[in-house]
């Protein structure tokens, strides 16, 4: 008799493996407009999926997420995979995290239903944004990158419009699940 | 406006990726104004000769990051926020809309205090594109002040991100007493819209529009520059425009001006003073 899988998370870390337009803009609006971003050395964008549920083995997550464009487009993008906390994310030394999401609106409904229809159990499946931030001299690239992130006016933040979206920002370990809801 | 005098002159903005600049200048051009495409290579500094300004639609810079969002950096609007806080009237129709509120033109002083969201709408997600009913809302707003609180506009909107929201405790409760939503998403009858597809996208107060406090700087998501023409209203709208439709369909004038074109006039009558 098997046993009644666990209930587990997968973070799937998703990103174009070409030259990202949005990720190229907002690098260069926030170097050439936003103080905090003057000392901004790099930046990239990755899509953050999280799939929640009693889930089939790592190996089987990999190929499920693989083979539906509910996910993400393997011709076009790379994706990495966390089971647990020790596993590497794909970013680079010295990146500041931010995680953006809508509020309300991080599910995603069709890719649940794939899921079911697929595995025949229930998952929750979650989408944010990460950008990832790289400064170059900033004193304090945490406070550097929440002052970018957030907006606050035309000169103040790009990122997150706190009016319609949340973000959590890290420079040390990446929480497993990482979005949160926020239903408003 | 007496004979000889020129007419007053409106700058369209043009970021790279607006594709509804060439109707917007239409529009204004019908209702005896002055209208020019402004491109974002131009000095910042030639905008203040303008008298007025429009924002149009489309996906400036792809609406990457969010929609907007890179557009309100540009230093296009600072030049723009200074002539308006001197009074000069600024419409932004949809993505123009979302970019005056990322700049924070909409609904106040400079700080963002709104966003326009991704849609909310039952049993699906993703762009929205639908003739709707708009209701005229008292108001100062120099686009509106003109046409009769309670008037039904059919106009059509077509987005993404277009659910007005903020988290300003009660946010919306103030700018509806302020007179600060000018348009809200009605029924065909005049109620306020209370679901979706009445509300297409969720909006809070059914807001379609949100105007600052001075009523000079609107922010619409309806789109009132493709509402220009009678003829082109949709075969579903019904009630008093859908008559006069009807009608101009049967005789043959399909470019008899139509319920958008209300908003460009009342910027005349503004830029007139009358």
């Amino acid at each position: 008799m098997n046993a009644t899988p666990s209930r587990t998370v997968a973070q799937a870390w998703i990103e174009l493996r070409s030259d990202d337009p949005a990720a190229v803009s907002a690098f260069a609006v926030a170097r050439a407009r936003l103080a905090a971003g003057r000392s901004l050395g790099g930046l990239r964008r990755l899509r953050l999926i999280e799939v929640t549920g009693a889930l089939p083995a790592p190996r089987e997550v990999d190929a499920l997420l693989h083979r539906s464009i509910q996910f993400y487009n393997p011709h076009k993008e790379r994706c990495t995979l966390r089971f647990a906390t020790a596993d590497a994310a794909p970013t680079g030394a010295g990146e500041v995290l931010v995680c953006v999401t809508d509020r309300g609106g991080e599910r995603r409904p069709g890719a649940e239903r794939w899921w079911r229809h697929q595995t025949g159990e229930q998952a929750d499946v979650r989408e944010s944004v990460v950008w990832a931030l790289r400064f170059e001299g900033a004193a304090d690239p945490l406070a550097a990158a929440r002052e970018l992130a957030l907006l606050v006016d035309r000169h103040q933040g790009l990122l997150c419009n706190p009016h319609a979206q949340t973000m959590d920002v890290t420079a040390g370990e990446i929480p497993l699940p990482w979005i949160r809801s926020d239903a408003r | 406006m007496g004979a000889g005098v020129s007419p007053a002159r409106v700058a369209v903005l043009r970021f790279p990726g607006v594709n509804c600049e060439a109707e917007s200048v239409l529009a204004l051009e019908r209702v005896g104004l002055a209208a020019e495409v402004f491109g974002w290579t131009r000095p910042a500094s030639e905008l203040a000769r303008y008298d007025a300004y429009l924002v149009p639609g489309g996906f400036s810079y792809q609406d990457r990051v969010r929609a907007g969002a890179l557009a309100a950096k540009d230093p296009l609007m600072d030049t723009l926020a200074e002539e308006a806080a001197r009074g000069k009237p600024v419409l932004g129709i949809c993505n123009g809309a979302q970019v005056l509120v990322e700049a924070g033109l909409v609904p106040d002083d400079g700080r963002v205090g709104l966003a326009l969201a991704h849609n909310r709408m039952r049993d699906r997600s993703g762009y929205y594109a639908r003739w709707v009913y708009t209701r005229v809302e008292p108001s100062n707003c120099v686009f509106t002040c003109a046409i009769p609180a309670g008037s039904v506009l059919p106009m059509p909107v077509a987005h993404g991100e277009g659910r007005f929201t903020t988290t300003t405790p009660g946010g919306f409760e103030a700018l509806l007493a302020a007179g600060q939503v000018p348009l809200r998403y009605a029924t065909l009858s005049g109620e306020v819209a209370q679901r979706f597809p009445d509300d297409p996208n969720g909006a809070e107060a059914a807001a379609a529009a949100v105007c600052n406090a001075a009523g000079n700087v609107l922010a619409i998501m309806p789109h009132p520059e493709r509402a220009q023409d009678l003829g082109g209203l949709a075969r579903t709208m019904a009630g008093p425009w859908g008559h006069r439709r009807d009608a101009v369909l049967e005789h043959g004038d399909l470019a008899a001006a139509g319920p958008g074109l209300l908003l460009f006039d009342g910027l005349r009558r503004h830029l007139e003073g009358a």
